[in-house]
């Protein structure tokens, strides 16, 4: 440990140039990480509460909407189905506009639709429910989550694959720039090298004091990392449970297991730090594997 | 037990640094290599390192035949062999216990039996008293015994030698030459020399090198060449 030090100190400029850019790689991925896990949460979110809403026309009367909510619960493919009544809507619409009273009085619950909240029992209903009530008298407009959850498909897609790309140049990229770094360190205690090898040390033996500083070298931009993002997830919480009202809990199924992400505890932050942890391993190993390697053979 | 049996080393671009060479050389003999310079001599020692391979013959030291091997099996060779150089390659970051202790750090010797050893091999050589010393605050002669207490720490049971007193005064050359005189009781010691003094006085056998070949091989020699 403390040959590990001495040698970080006596070469405080490439030590310095390595830390920053592990550092800057963990954070980025754990960003990115806890980014990803997030989208796949509230994927899973909206996938696992399928839902259509019929708005009816403002002329539809009452029985045409209990005749609707007739055939959908005859449908056996329905769960809770709740009305929302023109005053219903008028009152929500009020609470969305109090801060534009221009707005509020222009409108009265007469020209609001009524509408039927469904869930579906499974999301791939959906389609059939909003055939089945579509053509249904005094039936407007119908609208289920096919679009959000397509749109949102893709955009995690997107975000899998750009992130595959970052996460792979930013590997590329510390590899590199460790690698160098060791080598120079290496370049360095060349003739040590050379005195050990006369004596008998092994490739291990050779390699352990620059593996030993890469890994500490790794741990130390780990744990700044991670109290960056743990930094970042206490600021985003309050900001979160604004935006997310109403949604009591975010979980993604990984390895058999379901995790919470939102909201943000415990398990989550520690599994944030063993991605990171593998990932900053996996950096510090394969740089020093190579640096060695050319002042081994 | 080394044995050479017709061994040849030739080099790329035609040249022969050894050239059907065969000697034998018993556990705990000293043994002198001398020769005018390129006639061989640190080329047997460095074949005994396996830091050259034959290219004809066979080179053996107990059972163990040098061939291309992986760099494991090189070690494992090395950790039996101590080595002494004329430019003496002390760690100069590390202090004097440090370089004698790495010897048996290598092979992982517990740190009391490294503690008794390096002690034994600093009073052997004469230099317990700079134990915490660094190279920089040592003498040429100092830092040679430095080097012959690294090579006998750790079991090792060959010394190879190549012109260890090659960077010394006389005086100092004399005072060297006392612990090998020392160590021969107990290690094999292949020492190449181009010191005619040392080894008229020692009286100890003596391989005669010239163009790659051995020319003379003498039990109880002197330096002629």
């Amino acid at each position: 440990m403390n040959e590990t030090l001495t040698s970080m100190r006596r070469t405080p400029y490439q030590t310095f140039a390595a830390l920053s850019v592990l550092f800057f790689t963990l954070l980025l991925s754990g960003l990115l990480f806890i980014s990803l896990t997030f989208m796949q949460g509230l994927l899973e979110y909206v996938e696992t509460r399928p839902r259509v809403i019929v708005y009816f026309q403002t002329k539809a009367d009452e029985s045409q909407i209990a005749a609707v909510q007739e055939l959908l619960k005859n449908s056996g493919k329905t769960g809770t189905i709740t009305y929302v009544t023109k005053e219903k809507a008028f009152e929500i619409y009020k609470e969305f506009t109090e801060n534009d009273p221009l707005l509020l009085e222009m409108t009265s619950a007469d020209i609001l639709p009524a509408s039927l909240e469904i869930d579906a029992t499974k999301p791939e209903y959906l389609p059939e429910i909003a055939e089945m009530v579509s053509n249904q008298p005094g039936v407007d407009e119908v609208q289920f989550q096919k679009d959000i959850i397509n749109n949102l498909l893709s955009l995690t897609s997107n975000v899998r694959k750009t992130t595959l790309v970052f996460f792979s140049y930013l590997m590329f990229m510390s590899i590199i720039v460790l690698t160098t770094t060791l080598s120079f360190k290496i370049a360095l205690k060349r003739e040590e090298i050379g005195i050990l090898k006369l004596l008998g040390a092994t490739n291990m033996y050779i390699r352990k004091p620059f593996i030993s500083e890469s890994i500490l070298l790794g741990v130390i931009a780990t744990a700044l990392a991670n109290m960056v993002l743990i930094g970042i997830l206490i600021l985003m919480n309050s900001f979160l449970s604004g935006y997310f009202t109403g949604i009591g809990m975010l979980s993604v199924d990984m390895l058999g297991l379901s995790l919470s992400v939102w909201p943000f505890d415990l398990t989550f932050a520690i599994l944030t730090l063993s991605v990171t942890t593998i990932f900053s391993l996996f950096i510090t190993l394969v740089s020093s594997f190579a640096a060695t390697n050319r002042y081994l053979k | 037990m080394i044995s050479f049996q017709n061994v040849s080393v030739k080099y790329p671009f035609g040249n022969t640094a050894l050239d059907s060479v065969s000697f034998d050389i018993e556990d705990r003999e000293f043994v002198y290599l001398v020769g005018p310079s390129g006639a061989g001599k640190t080329t047997i020692l460095r074949l005994l390192l396996n830091d050259v391979v034959p290219s004809e013959g066979t080179v053996l030291i107990d059972d163990f035949e040098i061939t291309p091997k992986k760099f494991r099996q090189t070690a494992l060779l090395r950790q039996h062999v101590g080595v002494v150089f004329q430019d003496f390659k002390i760690l100069t970051d590390d202090n004097i216990f440090e370089n004698v202790a790495l010897s048996m750090r290598i092979k992982g010797f517990s740190s009391h039996e490294i503690q008794k050893q390096v002690k034994e091999a600093l009073d052997l050589t004469g230099i317990s008293d700079k134990a915490q010393k660094f190279p920089a605050q040592l003498s040429a002669g100092e830092l040679q015994r430095v080097a012959i207490a690294r090579a006998v720490v750790g079991n090792r049971t060959i010394i190879l030698a190549d012109e260890p007193t090659g960077n010394l005064d006389p005086k100092t050359t004399w005072e060297v030459m006392k612990i090998f005189k020392e160590l021969e009781k107990t290690k094999t010691i292949l020492f190449a020399t181009h010191n005619t003094d040392i080894v008229n006085s020692m009286k100890r056998r003596v391989l005669v090198l010239k163009d790659g070949k051995i020319v003379k091989d003498k039990k109880k020699g002197g330096y002629e060449l």
